[in-house]
């Protein structure tokens, strides 16, 4: 079983968890016009704005009432929005205005309102909900009709089908419920006042809505309706984990189908979810031959958004047993109670047994609810009324094979055999025929028209459709019935192929998405391989939005190439500004959806784990809409993508984590060894120089020399480890921006031994560059550097009067460089190791000091950045040569 | 010729003592000054005879002290500077600094600088008495008016381009003169092919080095330009 959460599931939860503040929602609830919900409002908003409160009118319905006009003064007015629609000037609350001005509080007179076209949403409450979403608090008046969980209740009262209704989740939602509340009698006193209604309409008010019986009534539910909130509320407080929804163990699962009566089985089993603190779960089962009318899907569409709004999870599945399907999911799922409609059209003609029998027989221990269902003119889920329209190519089909089938026939017949085996070559022509053919009339004509050919061509008296034999009409009805079960049975064997394809493709898109998106390397491959998919199902273009700190970026376009939708249309201001919506709102909008919805693609929210990351907008075809089956499958890709995007952006930040360690590490064992290698020179120094200062004159010449030479060589070894620190910070920080030049590889070695250790002096050392305009692109300083580095390596690791060589010749491309030593060599451990930082040999050193080991670690980084490589091999006879090559360049004079 | 008077404008207390020090053991005469404005005014007021300029003071830029100086006075100036004002050093020479010392500095690398810019400075009493259309410099002599480059009385044969790089380097003799000088002065502005003006430096300096082993005559400064020494004969 393939099931796909198909909600939206867009609780203010969600979003009170990644943004600040959700605004409160106070209700003045009244049980019919009149009852004074405006005024009450108006007068407590005027108590809250003479305590300093930011208050703000964003629409009251302008009354010809003057007490409630009166109670207007003193309030800020949010103008109305405009919008013409079929030559009337419709006002509606301008919500960008409201969202702009940020009040604390705002007044929105009935929440049950229906905007105008053109309005972002459909519905005013859905305005307040994206307020409230914003911060702002609210207040708002409602009256009972408009709860939709009521609405049958109100209907069979008044006899008067309301069609502007808020979900109950609004009511329920609410941090105060103000019941505002008169004695019927003063309500109609107060109408034939005229203070309710205009005259004219008094007399029709009088008769159908306000009877004293039917307010009363209105009344009793509104101040029940009421109560229950106070309840819900009080339990609420009393839950005490505030994390995890508190429902009780009760699971409700409601069937849904698309029947309009279906929507009263919804609303009872809301109310009934509500009254015992359940979860809420509406099933679908799609049946794989189904074809539904356009009216089925219409209706269909609009339950599912029913349900939704009651705080329903949707679930779609697949099958074609129904009743076995919800149970399988009921029992899976651990549903206590299922709520089904008693509807006709769910019976299939070929079992005798109800579809609510067969719940009971595939689980008698269901709690199951039967809501009875007198409604007439549902619209047939199939398309009872058969469709006489044939397409040619199928009845082309049928009839070839009824031919093939009588030319065997009049060949056995020839033949002399008996008319079973005719009969069962039609039997095998039908069997192909349902194979063949879509639809079952085919089938079933061909059954017919089977037995019709049989009688005439080939039973006594032939070619005519007279019998002679009795005998002959029961062998027709065998035959007849044969050819029936066996197209039925047939057809049933392709369609469950068909459903079985249908579901093997569903899980292999899904699996080859994921498989898919688990080798993309990086966001924009992502991003990629789910448009391809997406694209691969749905045939239409593909837009991203990824986020980036909370703001959409730049839209990624995958352009699929079919008319609709090209890159222009799709990618404006406008376009963006639904994406946008979409995102902020972490709720679907656009086409197809209540909000924005003429815009031209379907924008859906790829939800991370934490919060939105990203919008996908599937460019959208008025003509022709995509079905649920595509739609649940698009859905479970971008919640594939949203896992890839998760997983991304957690290596991502792991791998950043990681540099980030590494270099601290780094900074921190730098930082301890240059603390304690400054401390050894710097000692020494100041010793020296105080021994000079205080007593100077007891000492010898000789002696004082002796000193002042030791500060001097301390000092020097200072600043080539200071020299070498900044190039090392320079290199580390990233922020080494290489000077380069083309140098003279002359000039540079010259430049470098002018800066060598003075005990250079002391050894023999030669140049050798086998070509005067060797050249190479470097930064000057940094390649001196390595040179003194390495030279003066040299000069310390090696006994007095050995040889330092510096050859530079051209190899090729590259201009190698080669400094040698005759000293002791180093071992091979030594050298695999000589270019780690703070690496040091163990050999003595003749200034008895240990360097830090920076030296031949930063002339590695600085050759590496020049994109060279740096080596150490050992010299022949003896000794040691470190080299590095550059890539040579050439200059060309003209003279 | 007297001692001549120097003017030390470094902020750095211990600096300036170590410089102030260094060239009274010498036997100059040095006046000392903390920042730009301060040594601006005993420029103008005293009139040394060399100025040592820290490109890192408090209240001015260097370089423009050294722009401003230029424009009135010839005096030489030897500029400090940290390493990392690389490109400060460069603008400096360009505005006319004589030569410069990069911090951290020897004692003997002052005092050699300060040598080369004496000896420039008796030379040019000398030659502004008699008009020489001959440079001599050791071995090395010039003569402008037949164009010909002498070593040891043997002609040394030069390419124009080279020619042009010696006069200039010689008429500056003593002076660091920057790569951006060097081509403005020989290949015209808008010229700024340093690897190409390297590659007749390094062409000219081995011809030299073939007549004349023992001497180097052209000092290269990597990353800042090339200078001339005086060889002493």
């Amino acid at each position: 079983m393939v099931a796909t959460d198909l909600s939206d599931q867009e609780d203010l939860a969600y979003v009170s968890e990644t943004s600040q503040r959700v605004g409160k929602l106070k209700i003045y609830f009244g049980y019919a016009a009149g009852v004074g919900k405006t005024y009450a409002m108006l007068s407590d908003a005027q108590e809250i704005l003479k305590d300093g409160m930011d208050v703000v009118v964003g629409y009251v319905e302008p009354h010809d009432r003057p007490e409630t006009t009166a109670l207007l003064h003193g309030f800020e007015q949010l103008s109305p929005l405009s919008l013409s629609y079929k030559n009337m000037t419709l006002q509606e609350l301008d919500l960008n205005a409201a969202l702009n001005r940020q009040p604390d509080l705002i007044l929105v007179d009935e929440l049950a309102h229906t905007n105008a076209e053109g309005s972002r949403h459909q519905k005013r409450f859905q305005d307040v909900e994206e307020l409230l979403r914003a911060g702002i608090d609210v207040y708002t008046t409602v009256n009972v009709q408009h709860i939709e969980s009521l609405n049958d209740q109100v209907s069979a009262i008044t006899g008067v089908v309301v069609r502007e209704r808020i979900p109950d989740r609004l009511f329920d939602l609410a941090d105060q419920i103000e019941v505002v509340d008169i004695e019927p009698i003063e309500l109609i006193d107060r109408l034939n006042k005229g203070r309710i209604y205009q005259k004219h309409k008094i007399a029709q008010a009088l008769s159908h809505f306000f009877t004293i019986e039917k307010l009363v009534a209105l009344r009793e539910i509104a101040l029940r309706k009421t109560a229950d909130h106070i309840n819900r509320k009080a339990n609420q407080h009393a839950s005490v984990s505030k994390t995890s929804p508190a429902f009780t163990n009760e699971h409700i699962l409601v069937c849904l189908s698309g029947s309009p009566s279906n929507m009263k089985v919804i609303r009872t089993a809301a109310r009934m979810a509500r009254a015992f603190s359940a979860r809420l779960t509406a099933i679908y089962v799609e049946v794989a031959d189904d074809d539904p009318s356009e009216s089925y899907q219409s209706s269909l569409q609009a339950n599912i958004r029913l349900a939704e709004d009651s705080g329903a999870q949707i679930v779609t599945i697949y099958g074609e047993d129904i009743p076995k399907q919800i149970i399988e999911y009921a029992q899976a799922s651990k549903i206590s109670k299922i709520v089904a409609g008693r509807t006709k059209h769910l019976t299939k003609w070929r079992s005798k047994q109800s579809f609510v029998d067969k719940l009971l027989d595939y689980d008698p221990n269901i709690d199951l609810h039967i809501i009875p269902d007198n409604q007439d003119g549902q619209p047939p889920r199939k398309k009872k009324i058969v469709d006489f329209s044939f397409s040619f190519l199928e009845s082309l089909k049928s009839i070839f094979l009824l031919l093939i089938c009588t030319l065997i026939g009049l060949w056995f017949y020839s033949l002399g055999f008996s008319e079973a085996n005719i009969i069962i070559i039609y039997i095998l022509g039908i069997l192909i025929n349902a194979l063949l053919t879509k639809g079952r009339k085919y089938s079933l004509i061909a059954s017919i028209v089977s037995v019709l050919i049989f009688n005439f061509t080939f039973t006594e008296p032939r070619f005519t459709f007279k019998v002679s034999d009795p005998g002959h009409i029961i062998t027709f009805f065998i035959m007849l019935v044969a050819a029936l079960i066996t197209s039925t049975l047939t057809k049933r064997i392709a369609e469950q192929a068909r459903q079985a394809s249908r579901k093997a493709y569903y899980t292999e898109v899904l699996l080859e998405t994921s498989q898919k998106l688990q080798k993309a390397s990086d966001e924009q491959a992502i991003y990629n391989e789910t448009a391809q998919q997406i694209m691969k199902l749905t045939n239409r273009s593909i837009v991203f939005y990824p986020s980036e700190a909370g703001h959409l970026t730049t839209p990624l376009f995958f352009d699929h190439g079919n008319a609709i939708g090209d890159e222009q249309s799709v990618l404006n201001e406008h376009e963006k500004a639904v994406a946008e919506w979409a995102f902020t709102n972490n709720k679907r909008a656009g086409a197809s959806t209540q909000t924005l919805s003429n815009a031209k693609c379907l924008y859906l929210v790829i939800r991370g784990r934490e919060k939105p990351l990203a919008v996908a907008g599937i460019v959208y075809d008025r003509s022709e809409k995509l079905g649920i089956f595509e739609k649940s499958l698009a859905i479970a890709m971008l919640d594939e993508c949203a896992l890839a995007l998760d997983k991304e952006k957690a290596t991502e930040a792991q791998n950043e984590l990681y540099t980030e360690m590494q270099q601290e590490k780094l900074r921190s064992t730098l930082l301890r060894a240059i603390s304690h290698d400054l401390r050894l020179p710097l000692t020494s120094i100041s010793g020296n120089a105080s021994l000079l200062s205080a007593s100077a004159d007891k000492l010898s010449v000789e002696h004082k020399q002796a000193l002042y030479q030791t500060i001097q060589d301390d000092s020097a070894w200072l600043i080539r480890l200071i020299e070498n620190l900044l190039s090392i910070t320079k290199l580390d920080s990233g922020q080494l921006k290489l000077r380069t030049e083309i140098e003279l590889f002359e000039e540079v070695i010259d430049e470098a031994i002018s800066h060598l250790d003075p005990a250079i002096k002391e050894h023999a050392l030669t140049v050798e560059i086998s070509d005067d305009l060797l050249m190479a692109k470097m930064d000057p300083q940094l390649i001196v550097q390595v040179f003194v580095n390495i030279l003066n390596n040299a000069v310390r690791y090696t006994p007095t009067g050995s040889t330092i060589s510096i050859t530079a010749l051209r190899d090729g491309p590259l201009a190698r460089i080669e400094i040698s030593d005759d000293g002791n060599g180093l071992t091979a451990e030594e050298q695999a190791h000589i270019f780690d930082m703070f690496y040091t040999t163990n050999s003595a050193n003749p200034d008895g000091r240990r360097g830090l080991g920076l030296g031949l670690f930063l002339c590695q980084s600085i050759i590496e950045a020049h994109g060279g490589t740096l080596y150490v091999k050992d010299h022949q006879p003896k000794g040691t040569t470190f080299g590095f090559t550059l890539e040579a360049e050439e200059v060309s004079t003209h003279e | 010729m007297n001692k001549p008077t120097i003017l030390i404008i470094e902020d750095d207390q211990a600096v300036r003592k170590l410089i102030s020090t260094t060239v009274e053991l010498e036997g100059y005469q040095y006046r000392t000054a903390e920042n730009g404005r301060e040594g601006l005014m005993e420029l103008v007021s005293k009139q040394p005879d060399i100025l040592i300029l820290d490109l890192g003071l408090p209240d001015m830029d260097g370089v423009s002290i050294v722009e401003n100086v230029r424009g009135w006075s010839n005096l030489p100036i030897i500029i400090i500077s940290a390493r990392s004002d690389d490109q400060d050093k460069i603008k400096a020479l360009d505005a006319g600094a004589d030569d410069y010392l990069t911090k951290p500095f020897s004692v003997e690398e002052l005092l050699a600088r300060l040598r080369v810019i004496l000896r420039r400075l008796r030379t040019d009493q000398q030659s502004s008495n008699i008009q020489s259309s001959i440079i001599a410099n050791g071995s090395l002599k010039i003569d402008y008016a037949a164009g010909i480059v002498w070593i040891d009385d043997t002609e040394l044969h030069v390419t124009p381009i080279e020619y042009k790089l010696i006069c200039l380097l010689a008429k500056n003799i003593g002076k660091v003169l920057t790569h951006n000088y060097i081509l403005n002065e020989v290949w015209g502005k808008y010229y700024d092919d340093v690897p190409v003006l390297r590659v007749f430096m390094a062409g000219l300096r081995k011809k030299l080095r073939q007549h004349s082993p023992n001497e180097d005559y052209i000092q290269t400064h990597i990353g800042v330009g090339y200078r001339m020494l005086r060889i002493e004969s």
